[in-house]
């Protein structure tokens, strides 16, 4: 009885707080809350702790629901034409709605079908390998693959593989590209040594902090935080960059002051880093990363474009 | 070592965590252990009806506590908890009605039934359950034990091992085994792993475009688990009984009339005495059988009881004891050797499990659908892995696992016994009640798990399957564990196929995926041959 007490009495007075910048526009109806991404996991708890603090510090009610598969397009597909009042948002990547999108042609998924409201968080995306292959760096994976040894490459979405195929190729070698579900099972590849390097999308960063792994290569177009030396993948030949956002979406033609309030919201609990999910933002994904509005709709544009070219190229 | 331990106290730490806001009578309780009780109570009172086995009982729970407890790792516990008690109650519980009136409640305690009814008609109900109780508890701790050593080393060693191709291999392998062991034929058990294998297929895979679906909206996600599972083996089940007492009409079930308790039915140390070599025999059998995925308790106790006889007859030629009771006429190691057996099969059943995160038999299902509905734990190899000086939280959870089944094995020790013999009034219970309500709850169960109607009507889809297959002799496990394992089947294949450089003959590709290719085709051939 007490905890709810309290519980209520800071919903109350969060309430107050936030609501002063949000424009008064309340949702119609409890909000159904579509996760891409298995439960348990990191992106799915990021999800389910956004809709708590929301949930204590709006009075909104959220029914968080997982439609997992095919990089998020199962979720696209399912929003698609779902009502867009603001009782319907999910959370996907930026990749599903670019590349993932693109490559499921039969689906007839376009991006004004959807409404983007806001990023969370961004990868800290590198190319990795644990300290114990004796692979230091990106030239030592280079030597390695032109003396004959098969060099297996984990990636967990068909975007990086593409992207590692590229730099594969850039640089005169072939990678035996395996796709693993998930950055999780791309850790353990490599700590099983089932692969020898793989994609980490900001999960390696703990362990590369305690000196078990390496970046070897920044799959951003800056430097990733942990290991500001790593080679942008930019200098390695490749003009397609390998990061990404987590992004909350909403089916198309969402009006503004709904959009807005909904973005507002979000993005104002994952920055706080007092709150469960900006704590945990800041913990698991290295804080956060906010776009959102024309911003986030021209860069969904662009990687769009990047990534139509990217398929092109892999195609070859 | 430092790090086992620690990693030890944590799961052990986990399990008697007192959660907040929850107490009774003022006292606060760890909801884990509350959650193990009530699970071994209701597995005793679902095994001791005949009707009703303990996977029924856990499939329909886990959807109504996931909806309890939520999708969080702190919720892995308690179900666990709850799931576990149920399996461990349902085993003590089986020999209830087998004793008391010749119906075993489970399959395998049928060979219960041989002695313990002999027993109970000599007015000597109440020893047989004891005896009952003793071997069911000390061959279910037995086998917990063996489970915790061997686990961990296991996985290790797979992990350290198998590579991609031969972890493809190794996963044909068991459902070969699997097809061929149960059942009745090793054709109709192929025929099931490739219908579960093709219901596993569907609307899955790595491309983005959903595969055969015939385009239908329903499909393009795939057959939920849950769904799958619950309806070939529930509702196939609830189905084909509901056929069964249509033709065969409603039988009103006969009570054994009282007779006179002889004064003293506890038992005395010599019969215990008597009893430890039949109880230690069957547990090592039951063991090393629980081991191997797919090969049930049925024959864990047609083993053990037959082992038993045979060593018996001997025995009896060479000492010429006056206190031998024939088997089959109600000797008490009859029961002894049955119930150790059988119940120390749910243990190393998980063995499997754990370390390979490949299921045995239908308990162990519903364990591995909870970790895959709630998440953040993932049996296999990776739960036993840690870099020192962190934690992997999936390692306490593992300890916490063992933790909850000692617990459970306490509870069978301390109330166990008790419980059981106060049990015999489950079986007047008539089927024809039973049955509908099993039905309702098992769609109520999926439609609060899946939240869409389409479910429940995909859910009777699979029940209808489950009910031919019953109906054709052909066994659901099969299905069920092919549907389980086909995504991983997949997805390993075609990560052993790129990462060999796209070498179609990856599973000859090392002579450990050779091996074990071959054992799966010589398992096959001989098990055609041998049921010729």
């Amino acid at each position: 009885m007490i905890t709810l007490l309290r519980t209520l009495i800071i919903a109350a007075s969060m309430m107050a707080l936030t609501v002063t910048h949000a424009a008064g526009w309340q949702p119609p109806g409890p909000i159904k809350l579509m996760i891409a991404f298995a439960a348990g996991g990191g992106a799915d708890t990021q999800a389910r702790l956004i809709a708590e603090d929301l949930e204590a510090s709006t009075g909104w009610k959220f029914i968080p629901e997982n439609v997992t598969g095919k990089g998020g397009v199962n979720l696209l597909n399912a929003m698609k034409g779902m009502p867009n009042d603001g009782t319907v948002i999910g959370i996907v990547v930026t990749e599903s709605l670019a590349y993932n999108r693109l490559a499921a042609k039969g689906a007839g998924l376009e991006l004004s079908d959807f409404t983007p409201l806001t990023t969370t968080a961004g990868f800290q995306m590198g190319v990795v390998a644990t300290t114990e292959s004796g692979l230091n760096s990106f030239d030592d994976v280079i030597t390695a693959a032109k003396d004959g040894k098969d060099i297996r490459f984990g990636a967990m979405s068909p975007r990086l593989a593409d992207v590692a195929y590229l730099l594969g190729k850039a640089n005169d070698i072939e990678f035996n590209i395996v796709m693993l579900k998930g950055g999780k099972a791309v850790m353990n590849a490599l700590n099983a040594g089932d692969v020898d390097i793989g994609w980490g999308a900001g999960i390696q960063t703990k362990a590369v902090l305690a000196g078990d792994m390496i970046n070897l290569v920044s799959g951003l177009d800056k430097p990733l935080d942990a290991s500001p030396d790593a080679p942008l993948i930019a200098d390695l030949g490749v003009a397609h960059n390998a990061g990404g956002y987590f992004m909350f979406v909403a089916p198309g033609g969402m009006a503004d002051d709904a959009r807005n309030a909904l973005a507002e919201h979000i993005s104002s609990v994952a920055a706080n880093p007092d709150s469960k999910a900006g704590g945990l933002i800041s913990k698991a994904f290295g804080g956060a990363s906010i776009i959102m509005g024309d911003d986030l709709d021209a860069l969904l544009v662009s990687d769009s474009e990047s990534s139509d070219e990217l398929m092109k190229l892999s195609a070859e | 070592m430092q790090a086992w331990i620690d990693h030890l106290l944590l799961g052990v730490q986990a399990v008697f965590q007192v959660s907040e806001g929850f107490s009774l009578l003022g006292i606060e309780l760890p909801i884990t252990l509350l959650m193990v009780f009530g699970g071994f109570l209701v597995g005793i009172v679902v095994g001791s009806t005949p009707g009703l086995a303990g996977p029924m009982a856990m499939a329909i729970s886990l959807p109504l506590l996931i909806s309890i407890f939520g999708y969080h790792e702190s919720a892995l516990l308690p179900v666990f908890g709850f799931l576990i008690g149920i399996m461990k109650g349902a085993t003590v519980g089986g020999a209830v009605p087998a004793i008391l009136f010749n119906t075993p409640g489970t399959p395998d305690a049928y060979m219960t039934t041989l002695d313990g009814y002999p027993m109970a008609q000599r007015g000597q109900a109440d020893r047989a359950l004891r005896v009952a109780h003793l071997s069911s508890a000390s061959g279910d701790t037995f086998s917990d034990i063996v489970l915790i050593v061997s686990a961990p080393f296991l996985a290790i060693l797979v992990e350290r091992y198998l590579d991609f191709p031969e972890k493809t291999a190794l996963l044909i392998l068991s459902m070969t085994f699997i097809a061929a062991v149960i059942g009745k034929s090793a054709g109709k058990g192929l025929v099931s792993v490739g219908l579960g294998l093709l219901a596993a297929f569907i609307g899955t895979g790595e491309d983005f475009m959903p595969r055969l679906t015939f385009g239908t909206e329903a499909l393009a996600q795939g057959f939920s688990v849950a769904s799958a599972v619950l309806g070939v083996l529930i509702v196939g089940e609830v189905f084909k009984s509901l056929q069964d007492l249509r033709t065969d009409g409603v039988k009103s079930t006969k009570t054994l009339t009282a007779k006179k308790k002889p004064a003293d039915n506890r038992l005395s140390r010599s019969l215990i005495k008597r009893l430890a070599p039949y109880i230690a025999r069957s547990a090592l059998i039951g063991t090393a059988i629980g081991a191997l995925p797919g090969v049930g308790s049925t024959l864990a106790a047609t083993l053990g009881y037959t082992t038993a006889k045979a060593y018996s007859k001997k025995n009896a030629n060479k000492k010429n004891t006056a206190a031998y009771t024939e088997f089959g006429q109600g000797a008490p190691e009859g029961i002894a050797a049955t119930e150790a057996a059988n119940s120390s099969v749910s243990g190393a059943n998980l063995i499997p499990v754990l370390s390979l995160g490949i299921p045995g038999n239908a308990a162990a299902v519903f364990l591995i659908l909870a970790a895959d509905s709630i998440g953040g734990f993932n049996p296999g190899p990776s739960v036993f892995r840690f870099s020192e000086g962190s934690i992997n939280p999936e390692l306490v959870i593992a300890f916490g696992l063992f933790t909850i089944m000692m617990l459970a094995n306490v509870l069978n020790w301390i109330i166990g016994g008790r419980v059981m013999r106060a049990m015999g009034v489950m079986v007047r219970i008539p089927k024809h009640y039973l049955l509908p309500i099993i039905l309702l709850l098992t769609l109520t169960a999926i439609y609060i798990q899946e939240t869409r109607l389409v479910a429940v009507w995909i859910t009777i889809g699979f029940g209808f399957l489950g009910y031919f297959m019953r109906r054709i002799e052909m066994s659901p496990l099969p299905f069920v564990i092919a549907f389980i394992l086909g995504g991983r089947l997949e997805e390993t294949a075609r990560q052993a196929f790129s990462s060999t450089g796209g070498d179609p003959w990856f599973l000859l590709s090392s002579n450990t995926s050779s091996v074990l290719m071959a054992a799966a085709f010589i398992i096959i051939l001989v098990s055609v041959r041998w049921r010729r």
